[in-house]
């Protein structure tokens, strides 16, 4: 899905790594995780924070990822890439614990 | 003098009041004896139950996040609890009461405010100051246990025959190779001179 030529798998070390990054990031945005996830709910009175979170999404994702995809295409279409972002949010959200390593990971493993 | 202890996050508290077992030789300021237990959600009525509500209320909120997340249908029914999304974004929780003639309390939170309670049940399970008796099996409901059994003998008689297909598939694509249509159409000539 990436723009990259390079397709290297990745080590179970490096698989850690980058989960206890991405639990560590959560602690910290957790409030920010809140509030975007919070304005989805009620999207009449409150969708400033959604709508800035979705554009730069999709900024980021045509910066990053390979447009070409249709797995990507499907996360740039703004009709379809709610449930996927508001699922990954909660998974964010439900994984900052001290136990959200182990947490994160069998949700991974599970999905 | 009981010992009470509170746990936080963002517009979700939750407070456990409770006693140590001395019997345990536990600290003063631990609690493994808990007898009341009070979950406060910002704009919605206080939660409060006895002690055996407690860990079934945990798991009830555990089980439909995971169905929440895990693209099933999610809903949590029990006799104490029940979980129904109403869309992605709201979850309506009915709660029983085991007292007879007292109506069933309805709340509607929203993923914010199930993402805190969540939260507030994962700060009380790793606090070492509260011991609670972890019973797990025991605790999801049959329905549920049923449906996991099931979908896993699902995906043991599903799994051999598929790998069998697969492997089959895999071996006669190899024939292909083998396969000499000059050869055939040599015999036809052979058994049809005409």
């Amino acid at each position: 899905m990436r723009k990259s030529y390079v397709n290297n798998n990745i080590k179970i070390n490096e698989f850690d790594a980058l989960i206890k990054i991405t639990v560590e990031m959560s602690k910290y945005l957790y409030p920010y995780i809140r509030e975007i996830l919070k304005s989805k709910e009620d999207i009449k009175e409150n969708s400033i924070i959604w709508n800035d979170f979705n554009m730069r999404f999709i900024e980021l994702i045509e910066e990053r990822f390979n447009i070409d995809s249709i797995r990507v295409k499907k996360l740039l279409n703004q009709a379809e890439n709610g449930e996927i972002i508001i699922k990954s949010l909660l998974i964010l959200s439900f994984c900052i614990s001290n136990q959200g390593f182990q947490k994160l990971k069998n949700f991974l493993y599970d999905f | 003098m009981q010992n009470k202890l509170s746990f936080h996050q963002s517009s979700v508290s939750l407070e456990i009041i409770g006693l140590p077992d001395y019997s345990n030789n536990e600290n003063k300021d631990q609690i493994s004896i808990i007898s009341q237990w009070k979950l406060t959600i910002v704009d919605k009525p206080l939660i409060e139950g006895k002690i055996e509500h407690l860990r079934p209320i945990m798991d009830a909120f555990y089980i439909y996040s995971n169905l929440l997340i895990k693209n099933e249908i999610p809903i949590y029914e029990s006799k104490l609890i029940d979980i129904k999304a109403d869309n992605l974004h709201i979850h309506n929780i009915v709660l029983k009461s085991s007292k007879a003639n007292v109506k069933p309390l309805l709340l509607k939170i929203g993923n914010s405010l199930l993402s805190d309670t969540i939260n507030c049940f994962d700060q009380l399970n790793e606090s070492p100051k509260v011991i609670i008796k972890n019973d797990i099996t025991t605790n999801v409901p049959k329905k549920l246990r049923f449906g996991l059994n099931k979908k896993v003998k699902f995906f043991n008689i599903f799994i051999p025959p598929f790998f069998a297909i697969c492997s089959l598939i895999l071996f006669s694509s190899s024939f292909i190779y083998f396969y000499s249509p000059f050869e055939n159409i040599e015999k036809k000539e052979l058994t049809n001179p005409e």
